[in-house]
Protein backbone atom coordinates (compact mmCIF):
# COMPACT_ATOMS: atom_id res chain seq x y z
CA UNK A 1 0.00 0.00 0.00
CA UNK A 2 2.40 2.55 -1.01
CA UNK A 3 0.98 5.88 -1.72
CA UNK A 4 2.15 8.78 -4.37
CA UNK A 5 5.91 9.36 -5.64
CA UNK A 6 5.97 13.08 -5.05
CA UNK A 7 10.27 13.51 -5.25
CA UNK A 8 12.89 11.03 -7.09
CA UNK A 9 14.73 8.59 -4.61
CA UNK A 10 17.70 8.92 -6.80
CA UNK A 11 17.24 12.44 -7.18
CA UNK A 12 19.65 13.83 -4.07
CA UNK A 13 22.68 15.24 -4.18
CA UNK A 14 24.98 17.78 -3.33
CA UNK A 15 25.97 20.47 -5.73
CA UNK A 16 30.01 20.66 -6.36
CA UNK A 17 31.50 23.46 -8.23
CA UNK A 18 35.62 24.05 -8.75
CA UNK A 19 36.06 20.94 -6.12
CA UNK A 20 33.77 22.89 -3.78
CA UNK A 21 30.29 21.82 -2.60
CA UNK A 22 27.91 24.91 -3.12
CA UNK A 23 24.54 23.68 -2.55
CA UNK A 24 22.50 20.81 -2.99
CA UNK A 25 19.51 19.25 -4.99
CA UNK A 26 16.34 17.35 -5.34
CA UNK A 27 13.78 16.49 -7.99
CA UNK A 28 9.82 16.59 -7.30
CA UNK A 29 6.66 16.83 -8.82
CA UNK A 30 4.24 19.40 -8.97
CA UNK A 31 0.95 18.10 -6.95
CA UNK A 32 -1.49 19.43 -9.04
CA UNK A 33 -3.14 17.63 -12.23
CA UNK A 34 -2.11 19.59 -15.52
CA UNK A 35 0.96 21.34 -16.33
CA UNK A 36 1.54 24.92 -15.18
CA UNK A 37 3.33 28.14 -15.90
CA UNK A 38 6.34 28.87 -13.29
CA UNK A 39 4.22 32.11 -12.96
CA UNK A 40 1.73 30.29 -11.11
CA UNK A 41 4.29 28.90 -8.60
CA UNK A 42 4.50 31.56 -5.22
CA UNK A 43 6.41 29.82 -3.39
CA UNK A 44 8.85 26.91 -2.83
CA UNK A 45 9.51 26.53 0.94
CA UNK A 46 12.58 24.13 1.54
CA UNK A 47 13.44 22.65 5.40
CA UNK A 48 15.95 20.26 5.63
CA UNK A 49 16.35 18.16 9.10
CA UNK A 50 14.31 21.60 11.13
CA UNK A 51 16.25 24.21 8.78
CA UNK A 52 14.33 26.76 6.70
CA UNK A 53 16.83 27.96 3.52
CA UNK A 54 16.07 31.53 2.66
CA UNK A 55 13.18 32.02 -0.59
CA UNK A 56 16.61 33.98 -2.22
CA UNK A 57 18.34 30.04 -2.16
CA UNK A 58 16.05 28.33 -3.89
CA UNK A 59 16.51 27.39 -7.89
CA UNK A 60 14.01 25.61 -9.99
CA UNK A 61 15.24 23.95 -13.17
CA UNK A 62 12.96 22.82 -15.90
CA UNK A 63 14.05 21.49 -19.70
CA UNK A 64 17.64 22.45 -18.59
CA UNK A 65 16.69 26.23 -17.45
CA UNK A 66 16.99 27.29 -13.71
CA UNK A 67 15.33 30.41 -13.08
CA UNK A 68 15.04 32.14 -9.34
CA UNK A 69 11.66 32.07 -7.43
CA UNK A 70 12.03 35.59 -8.26
CA UNK A 71 12.88 34.92 -12.05
CA UNK A 72 9.73 32.61 -11.93
CA UNK A 73 7.30 35.12 -11.69
CA UNK A 74 7.23 36.23 -15.08
CA UNK A 75 7.62 32.72 -16.96
CA UNK A 76 4.83 31.84 -19.08
CA UNK A 77 7.10 29.98 -21.95
CA UNK A 78 5.72 26.91 -23.49
CA UNK A 79 8.99 25.38 -23.30
CA UNK A 80 9.18 25.89 -19.54
CA UNK A 81 6.39 25.13 -18.24
CA UNK A 82 6.23 22.76 -15.29
CA UNK A 83 4.98 19.25 -17.20
CA UNK A 84 1.91 17.28 -15.32
CA UNK A 85 4.13 13.93 -14.27
CA UNK A 86 7.60 15.24 -14.69
CA UNK A 87 10.40 16.64 -12.42
CA UNK A 88 11.91 19.88 -11.66
CA UNK A 89 15.15 19.88 -9.98
CA UNK A 90 15.22 22.25 -7.51
CA UNK A 91 18.99 23.60 -6.21
CA UNK A 92 19.35 25.18 -2.67
CA UNK A 93 22.90 26.89 -2.68
CA UNK A 94 24.12 27.13 0.66
CA UNK A 95 27.71 26.05 1.14
CA UNK A 96 29.12 22.78 2.10
CA UNK A 97 25.90 21.50 1.14
CA UNK A 98 24.40 18.41 3.08
CA UNK A 99 26.66 16.21 5.46
CA UNK A 100 26.43 12.71 4.28
CA UNK A 101 24.08 10.41 5.78
CA UNK A 102 20.31 10.01 6.97
CA UNK A 103 18.23 13.70 6.10
CA UNK A 104 14.65 14.14 6.31
CA UNK A 105 13.15 16.86 4.01
CA UNK A 106 9.86 18.95 4.34
CA UNK A 107 9.15 21.51 1.44
CA UNK A 108 5.76 23.23 1.28
CA UNK A 109 5.14 23.83 -2.64
CA UNK A 110 2.81 26.80 -3.30
CA UNK A 111 0.86 26.77 -6.45
CA UNK A 112 -1.99 29.39 -7.32
CA UNK A 113 -4.71 28.09 -10.16
CA UNK A 114 -6.75 31.32 -11.13
CA UNK A 115 -9.24 29.64 -10.54
CA UNK A 116 -9.36 28.67 -6.99
CA UNK A 117 -10.38 30.85 -4.04
CA UNK A 118 -7.53 29.25 -1.86
CA UNK A 119 -3.79 28.54 -2.88
CA UNK A 120 -2.86 24.99 -2.72
CA UNK A 121 -0.24 24.31 -0.13
CA UNK A 122 1.29 20.66 -0.77
CA UNK A 123 3.29 19.78 2.05
CA UNK A 124 5.82 16.76 0.89
CA UNK A 125 7.72 14.94 3.11
CA UNK A 126 10.30 12.11 2.70
CA UNK A 127 13.88 10.70 4.36
CA UNK A 128 16.67 10.59 2.27
CA UNK A 129 20.45 10.12 1.93
CA UNK A 130 23.54 11.69 0.53
CA UNK A 131 26.15 9.61 -0.11
CA UNK B 1 -39.32 13.13 -24.91
CA UNK B 2 -36.74 11.32 -27.20
CA UNK B 3 -33.18 11.21 -25.37
CA UNK B 4 -29.61 10.64 -27.02
CA UNK B 5 -27.55 10.11 -23.71
CA UNK B 6 -23.75 9.38 -25.07
CA UNK B 7 -20.61 8.05 -22.91
CA UNK B 8 -17.62 10.01 -22.80
CA UNK B 9 -14.43 9.69 -20.77
CA UNK B 10 -12.82 12.79 -19.18
CA UNK B 11 -8.69 12.28 -19.11
CA UNK B 12 -8.73 13.82 -15.78
CA UNK B 13 -10.33 10.58 -14.57
CA UNK B 14 -6.78 9.45 -15.68
CA UNK B 15 -4.39 11.97 -14.10
CA UNK B 16 -2.97 9.28 -11.00
CA UNK B 17 -1.97 6.86 -14.28
CA UNK B 18 -0.51 10.00 -16.40
CA UNK B 19 1.61 11.16 -13.29
CA UNK B 20 3.28 7.90 -12.71
CA UNK B 21 3.98 7.68 -16.23
CA UNK B 22 1.84 4.09 -16.92
CA UNK B 23 -0.64 5.91 -19.16
CA UNK B 24 0.37 8.74 -22.03
CA UNK B 25 -2.34 10.76 -23.99
CA UNK B 26 -2.54 8.23 -26.56
CA UNK B 27 -2.49 5.50 -23.85
CA UNK B 28 -5.95 7.25 -22.39
CA UNK B 29 -7.25 7.30 -25.33
CA UNK B 30 -7.30 3.56 -25.54
CA UNK B 31 -8.38 3.01 -21.81
CA UNK B 32 -10.74 5.17 -22.89
CA UNK B 33 -12.58 3.21 -26.05
CA UNK B 34 -11.81 0.00 -24.05
CA UNK B 35 -14.49 1.34 -21.87
CA UNK B 36 -17.15 1.40 -24.41
CA UNK B 37 -16.94 4.99 -24.29
CA UNK B 38 -17.48 7.02 -27.76
CA UNK B 39 -16.44 10.14 -26.54
CA UNK B 40 -13.39 12.18 -25.07
CA UNK B 41 -12.96 15.40 -23.14
CA UNK B 42 -9.66 16.90 -22.77
CA UNK B 43 -7.66 19.29 -20.34
CA UNK B 44 -5.09 20.10 -22.95
CA UNK B 45 -2.81 21.55 -20.38
CA UNK B 46 -2.53 18.66 -18.40
CA UNK B 47 -1.58 15.84 -21.45
CA UNK B 48 -0.49 18.42 -24.28
CA UNK B 49 3.67 19.05 -23.10
CA UNK B 50 4.19 22.53 -24.52
CA UNK B 51 0.85 23.96 -24.55
CA UNK B 52 -0.25 25.14 -26.56
CA UNK B 53 2.28 25.10 -29.28
CA UNK B 54 1.57 21.56 -30.45
CA UNK B 55 -1.91 21.80 -31.18
CA UNK B 56 -0.63 24.53 -33.98
CA UNK B 57 1.62 22.09 -35.46
CA UNK B 58 -0.49 20.19 -38.24
CA UNK B 59 1.57 16.89 -37.88
CA UNK B 60 0.67 16.74 -34.20
CA UNK B 61 -2.91 17.70 -34.92
CA UNK B 62 -3.11 14.32 -37.61
CA UNK B 63 -1.78 11.89 -35.39
CA UNK B 64 -5.01 13.38 -33.03
CA UNK B 65 -7.27 12.55 -35.59
CA UNK B 66 -5.27 9.41 -36.50
CA UNK B 67 -5.58 8.37 -32.73
CA UNK B 68 -9.41 9.62 -32.55
CA UNK B 69 -10.00 7.22 -35.76
CA UNK B 70 -7.83 4.47 -34.43
CA UNK B 71 -9.84 4.12 -31.33
CA UNK B 72 -13.54 5.03 -32.52
CA UNK B 73 -14.20 8.62 -30.32
CA UNK B 74 -15.42 11.68 -31.04
CA UNK B 75 -14.28 14.61 -29.11
CA UNK B 76 -16.81 15.77 -27.03
CA UNK B 77 -15.31 18.80 -24.91
CA UNK B 78 -12.12 20.43 -24.17
CA UNK B 79 -11.39 21.68 -20.76
CA UNK B 80 -9.92 25.49 -20.64
CA UNK B 81 -8.18 26.87 -17.92
CA UNK B 82 -8.66 31.09 -17.81
CA UNK B 83 -5.19 31.69 -15.96
CA UNK B 84 -6.28 35.19 -15.27
CA UNK B 85 -4.19 35.46 -12.30
CA UNK B 86 -0.90 33.85 -14.59
CA UNK B 87 0.85 36.85 -13.15
CA UNK B 88 1.17 37.34 -9.22
CA UNK B 89 0.90 41.60 -9.13
CA UNK B 90 -2.48 41.87 -10.57
CA UNK B 91 -5.26 40.28 -12.53
CA UNK B 92 -5.60 40.32 -16.47
CA UNK B 93 -7.62 42.89 -17.86
CA UNK B 94 -10.64 41.74 -19.30
CA UNK B 95 -9.15 42.38 -23.00
CA UNK B 96 -6.50 40.26 -22.33
CA UNK B 97 -8.93 37.67 -20.82
CA UNK B 98 -11.49 37.83 -23.63
CA UNK B 99 -8.19 37.37 -25.90
CA UNK B 100 -6.82 34.09 -23.81
CA UNK B 101 -10.63 32.77 -24.34
CA UNK B 102 -10.84 33.03 -27.68
CA UNK B 103 -7.11 31.43 -28.22
CA UNK B 104 -8.55 28.36 -25.77
CA UNK B 105 -11.86 28.31 -28.10
CA UNK B 106 -9.82 28.51 -31.58
CA UNK B 107 -7.59 25.59 -29.75
CA UNK B 108 -10.35 23.95 -29.22
CA UNK B 109 -11.48 24.03 -32.62
CA UNK B 110 -8.81 23.02 -34.23
CA UNK B 111 -8.69 19.93 -32.16
CA UNK B 112 -12.25 19.36 -33.15
CA UNK B 113 -13.94 19.56 -30.16
CA UNK B 114 -17.59 21.76 -30.56
CA UNK B 115 -17.60 22.48 -26.94
CA UNK B 116 -15.02 24.14 -23.96
CA UNK B 117 -15.99 24.20 -20.82
CA UNK B 118 -15.21 27.27 -18.78
CA UNK B 119 -14.82 27.78 -14.67
CA UNK B 120 -16.89 29.41 -12.19
CA UNK B 121 -14.01 32.39 -12.11
CA UNK B 122 -14.93 33.51 -15.51
CA UNK B 123 -15.82 37.12 -15.19
CA UNK B 124 -19.02 37.73 -17.24
CA UNK B 125 -17.29 40.19 -19.46
CA UNK B 126 -15.45 37.60 -20.90
CA UNK B 127 -18.20 35.30 -21.94
CA UNK B 128 -20.21 37.68 -23.40
CA UNK B 129 -16.94 39.67 -24.89
CA UNK B 130 -16.35 35.79 -26.46
CA UNK B 131 -19.56 35.40 -27.82
CA UNK B 132 -19.52 36.05 -31.31
CA UNK B 133 -16.29 34.66 -31.88
CA UNK B 134 -17.39 31.35 -30.36
CA UNK B 135 -20.20 31.61 -32.74
CA UNK B 136 -17.83 32.14 -36.08
CA UNK B 137 -15.53 29.22 -34.73
CA UNK B 138 -19.55 27.25 -33.45
CA UNK B 139 -17.66 26.12 -30.21
CA UNK B 140 -20.02 26.35 -27.50
CA UNK B 141 -19.08 27.83 -23.75
CA UNK B 142 -19.86 25.57 -20.78
CA UNK B 143 -20.11 27.01 -17.46
CA UNK B 144 -18.79 24.37 -15.16
CA UNK B 145 -21.71 23.96 -12.57
CA UNK B 146 -19.62 22.48 -9.98
CA UNK B 147 -20.27 22.31 -6.01
CA UNK B 148 -20.98 24.54 -4.46
CA UNK B 149 -23.11 26.16 -6.87
CA UNK B 150 -25.83 24.71 -8.25
CA UNK B 151 -28.61 25.28 -10.73
CA UNK B 152 -31.73 26.95 -9.91
CA UNK B 153 -29.81 29.31 -8.22
CA UNK B 154 -28.90 33.27 -7.80
CA UNK B 155 -25.98 32.37 -9.25
CA UNK B 156 -27.38 30.87 -12.12
CA UNK B 157 -29.56 33.62 -12.41
CA UNK B 158 -27.15 36.20 -13.25
CA UNK B 159 -26.05 33.77 -16.28
CA UNK B 160 -29.33 33.09 -17.66
CA UNK B 161 -30.26 37.14 -17.89
CA UNK B 162 -27.24 36.97 -19.77
CA UNK B 163 -28.15 34.40 -21.86
CA UNK B 164 -31.80 35.76 -22.38
CA UNK B 165 -30.76 39.34 -23.08
CA UNK B 166 -27.95 38.15 -25.80
CA UNK B 167 -30.14 35.78 -27.36
CA UNK B 168 -27.10 33.56 -27.06
CA UNK B 169 -27.09 29.65 -28.63
CA UNK B 170 -23.23 29.46 -27.48
CA UNK B 171 -23.53 29.72 -24.04
CA UNK B 172 -25.04 27.39 -21.18
CA UNK B 173 -23.73 25.14 -18.05
CA UNK B 174 -22.34 22.20 -17.75
CA UNK B 175 -23.02 20.38 -14.83
CA UNK B 176 -20.97 18.25 -12.49
CA UNK B 177 -22.72 15.40 -11.33
CA UNK B 178 -20.76 16.27 -7.69
CA UNK B 179 -23.64 18.08 -7.48
CA UNK B 180 -26.16 14.96 -7.10
CA UNK B 181 -24.28 13.79 -3.78
CA UNK B 182 -26.56 11.72 -1.32
CA UNK B 183 -23.62 10.59 0.93
CA UNK B 184 -20.34 11.88 1.73
CA UNK B 185 -18.14 9.48 -0.43
CA UNK B 186 -17.01 6.62 1.97
CA UNK B 187 -13.42 7.10 0.17
CA UNK B 188 -13.23 10.45 1.85
CA UNK B 189 -14.91 8.72 5.54
CA UNK B 190 -11.50 5.96 4.80
CA UNK B 191 -9.14 8.74 4.93
CA UNK B 192 -10.69 10.40 7.57
CA UNK B 193 -10.61 6.69 9.61
CA UNK B 194 -6.57 6.67 8.41
CA UNK B 195 -5.80 9.38 9.86
CA UNK B 196 -7.45 9.10 12.92
CA UNK B 197 -11.17 10.77 13.15
CA UNK B 198 -13.36 8.64 15.79
CA UNK B 199 -17.25 7.44 14.94
CA UNK B 200 -18.62 9.97 16.96
CA UNK B 201 -17.54 13.21 15.18
CA UNK B 202 -18.16 10.70 11.66
CA UNK B 203 -21.29 10.49 13.14
CA UNK B 204 -22.01 13.95 13.57
CA UNK B 205 -20.64 15.19 10.23
CA UNK B 206 -22.75 12.57 8.26
CA UNK B 207 -26.39 13.27 10.58
CA UNK B 208 -25.63 16.79 9.61
CA UNK B 209 -24.99 15.70 5.76
CA UNK B 210 -28.58 13.71 5.73
CA UNK B 211 -30.65 16.77 7.80
CA UNK B 212 -29.16 19.27 4.58
CA UNK B 213 -30.27 16.90 1.87
CA UNK B 214 -33.77 16.36 3.90
CA UNK B 215 -34.06 20.23 4.46
CA UNK B 216 -32.84 21.22 1.43
CA UNK B 217 -29.43 22.85 0.74
CA UNK B 218 -29.55 26.93 0.65
CA UNK B 219 -28.00 27.76 -2.37
CA UNK B 220 -25.01 30.31 -2.71
CA UNK B 221 -25.61 33.68 -4.38
CA UNK B 222 -23.70 35.16 -7.11
CA UNK B 223 -21.14 37.31 -5.96
CA UNK B 224 -17.36 37.63 -7.99
CA UNK B 225 -15.66 37.32 -4.70
CA UNK B 226 -15.89 33.57 -4.72
CA UNK B 227 -14.77 33.22 -1.09
CA UNK B 228 -16.81 35.03 0.45
CA UNK B 229 -19.77 33.65 -1.52
CA UNK B 230 -18.82 30.24 -0.61
CA UNK B 231 -18.30 30.81 3.04
CA UNK B 232 -21.97 32.56 3.41
CA UNK B 233 -22.88 29.27 1.81
CA UNK B 234 -21.66 27.37 4.29
CA UNK B 235 -22.40 29.38 7.44
CA UNK B 236 -26.49 29.69 6.11
CA UNK B 237 -25.97 25.49 5.68
CA UNK B 238 -25.06 24.87 9.51
CA UNK B 239 -21.48 24.96 9.20
CA UNK B 240 -20.88 26.94 12.69
CA UNK B 241 -23.28 24.73 14.77
CA UNK B 242 -21.68 21.47 13.41
CA UNK B 243 -18.21 22.69 13.53
CA UNK B 244 -18.98 23.14 17.12
CA UNK B 245 -20.64 19.84 18.02
CA UNK B 246 -17.71 18.42 16.30
CA UNK B 247 -15.15 20.24 18.31
CA UNK B 248 -17.28 19.57 21.64
CA UNK B 249 -17.20 15.92 20.92
CA UNK B 250 -13.27 16.24 21.18
CA UNK B 251 -12.76 16.40 17.48
CA UNK B 252 -8.89 16.39 16.58
CA UNK B 253 -8.00 17.61 12.88
CA UNK B 254 -8.82 14.15 11.16
CA UNK B 255 -12.56 15.05 12.22
CA UNK B 256 -12.12 18.34 11.29
CA UNK B 257 -10.49 17.63 7.87
CA UNK B 258 -13.61 15.75 7.15
CA UNK B 259 -16.34 18.26 9.00
CA UNK B 260 -14.72 21.09 6.53
CA UNK B 261 -14.63 18.69 3.61
CA UNK B 262 -18.34 17.74 4.05
CA UNK B 263 -19.10 21.02 2.49
CA UNK B 264 -17.52 20.50 -0.88
CA UNK B 265 -19.92 17.86 -1.31
CA UNK B 266 -23.81 19.00 -2.32
CA UNK B 267 -27.33 18.03 -3.17
CA UNK B 268 -29.73 19.00 -5.76
CA UNK B 269 -32.96 17.73 -6.95
CA UNK B 270 -32.25 16.17 -10.51
CA UNK B 271 -35.47 18.25 -11.49
CA UNK B 272 -33.08 20.78 -12.17
CA UNK B 273 -31.35 19.15 -15.21
CA UNK B 274 -34.79 19.37 -16.80
CA UNK B 275 -35.40 23.04 -15.67
CA UNK B 276 -32.78 23.71 -17.56
CA UNK B 277 -32.21 21.32 -20.29
CA UNK B 278 -32.31 24.02 -22.83
CA UNK B 279 -28.73 25.41 -21.48
CA UNK B 280 -27.29 22.28 -21.07
CA UNK B 281 -25.17 20.53 -24.18
CA UNK B 282 -22.56 18.93 -21.90
CA UNK B 283 -21.96 17.12 -18.23
CA UNK B 284 -18.93 15.95 -16.18
CA UNK B 285 -20.19 12.79 -14.98
CA UNK B 286 -18.26 13.19 -11.52
CA UNK B 287 -17.61 10.04 -9.22
CA UNK B 288 -15.98 8.61 -6.29
CA UNK B 289 -15.80 5.25 -5.73
CA UNK B 290 -18.00 2.85 -7.79
CA UNK B 291 -18.29 -0.69 -6.44
CA UNK B 292 -17.71 -3.75 -7.50
CA UNK B 293 -21.44 -4.28 -7.43
CA UNK B 294 -22.05 -1.05 -10.10
CA UNK B 295 -23.12 1.18 -7.34
CA UNK B 296 -21.37 4.31 -6.73
CA UNK B 297 -20.73 5.96 -3.56
CA UNK B 298 -22.18 9.48 -3.53
CA UNK B 299 -23.50 10.49 -6.80
CA UNK B 300 -27.28 9.06 -7.40
CA UNK B 301 -26.63 7.93 -11.14
CA UNK B 302 -30.16 6.55 -11.46
CA UNK B 303 -32.05 9.00 -10.42
CA UNK B 304 -29.45 12.09 -12.54
CA UNK B 305 -29.70 9.63 -16.04
CA UNK B 306 -33.49 9.26 -15.07
CA UNK B 307 -33.80 12.78 -15.52
CA UNK B 308 -31.61 13.18 -18.17
CA UNK B 309 -33.78 11.00 -20.28
CA UNK B 310 -37.11 12.34 -19.01
CA UNK B 311 -35.68 16.17 -19.96
CA UNK B 312 -34.90 14.67 -23.62
CA UNK B 313 -30.71 15.40 -23.20
CA UNK B 314 -28.63 15.07 -26.36
CA UNK B 315 -25.24 15.02 -24.99
CA UNK B 316 -22.38 13.61 -23.54
CA UNK B 317 -21.97 12.32 -19.73
CA UNK B 318 -18.60 12.52 -19.10
CA UNK B 319 -17.20 10.73 -16.80
CA UNK B 320 -15.00 12.13 -14.09
CA UNK B 321 -13.13 9.81 -11.28
CA UNK B 322 -12.36 12.37 -8.24
CA UNK B 323 -11.99 9.68 -5.86
CA UNK B 324 -8.11 9.22 -6.14
CA UNK B 325 -7.29 12.44 -4.50
CA UNK B 326 -8.25 10.46 -1.43
CA UNK B 327 -6.07 7.40 -2.19
CA UNK B 328 -3.43 8.98 -3.62
CA UNK B 329 -1.47 9.46 -0.30
CA UNK B 330 -2.24 6.35 1.05
CA UNK B 331 -2.09 3.23 -1.82
CA UNK B 332 -2.25 3.20 -5.64
CA UNK B 333 -5.02 4.27 -7.37
CA UNK B 334 -6.82 2.06 -10.12
CA UNK B 335 -8.47 5.12 -12.07
CA UNK B 336 -8.81 2.25 -15.16
CA UNK B 337 -10.88 0.07 -13.09
CA UNK B 338 -12.92 2.91 -11.36
CA UNK B 339 -13.99 3.77 -14.72
CA UNK B 340 -14.44 0.83 -16.24
CA UNK B 341 -17.05 0.56 -13.36
CA UNK B 342 -18.38 3.78 -13.87
CA UNK B 343 -18.96 3.49 -17.81
CA UNK B 344 -20.97 0.32 -17.14
CA UNK B 345 -22.79 1.71 -14.56
CA UNK B 346 -24.05 4.42 -16.72
CA UNK B 347 -24.65 2.15 -19.58
CA UNK B 348 -27.21 0.48 -17.31
CA UNK B 349 -29.01 3.38 -16.56
CA UNK B 350 -29.06 4.49 -19.64
CA UNK B 351 -30.25 1.45 -21.51
CA UNK B 352 -32.05 0.50 -18.26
Amino acid sequence: MAGRQIYNPDGFKNIEADGKVTGFEFQFKAQYYRGITLSIVRDIKVNVDGVDYPREAVRLTVNGETFTLEEMRTVIDSDYRWEFGDYATVSVLTEGGLSKGSHHINTLQIIDPSYMPFQIEAVCETDFVIE
Amino acid sequence: MSYDIKRSVSLYSYQDEYYNKQLDLEGCLRETAKTGATGVELLAEQMIRRFPLPIEDEAFREQWFGWLKKYNLEPSCYDAFLENHIYDNRMLSIGEQVNMMKRDIRLASMLGFKNLRTLVSTPMDVIEGSLEYAEKMDVKIGLEVHAPFSLNSGWADGYMEMIHRTGTKYFGFIPDMGIFCKNIPDVLRDKARRMGASEECIKIVDDAYAQRIEKGFVKIKYDLDLGKANMEYRMANGMKEMMEAVEKAGGGPADMMYAGSSFTYSWSDPQDIIDNIDYIFHTHAKFYNVHEDYTETAVAIPEVVEAFKKAGYKGYLSSEYEGGEHLRADMEVDSIEQVRRHQEAMRRAIEG
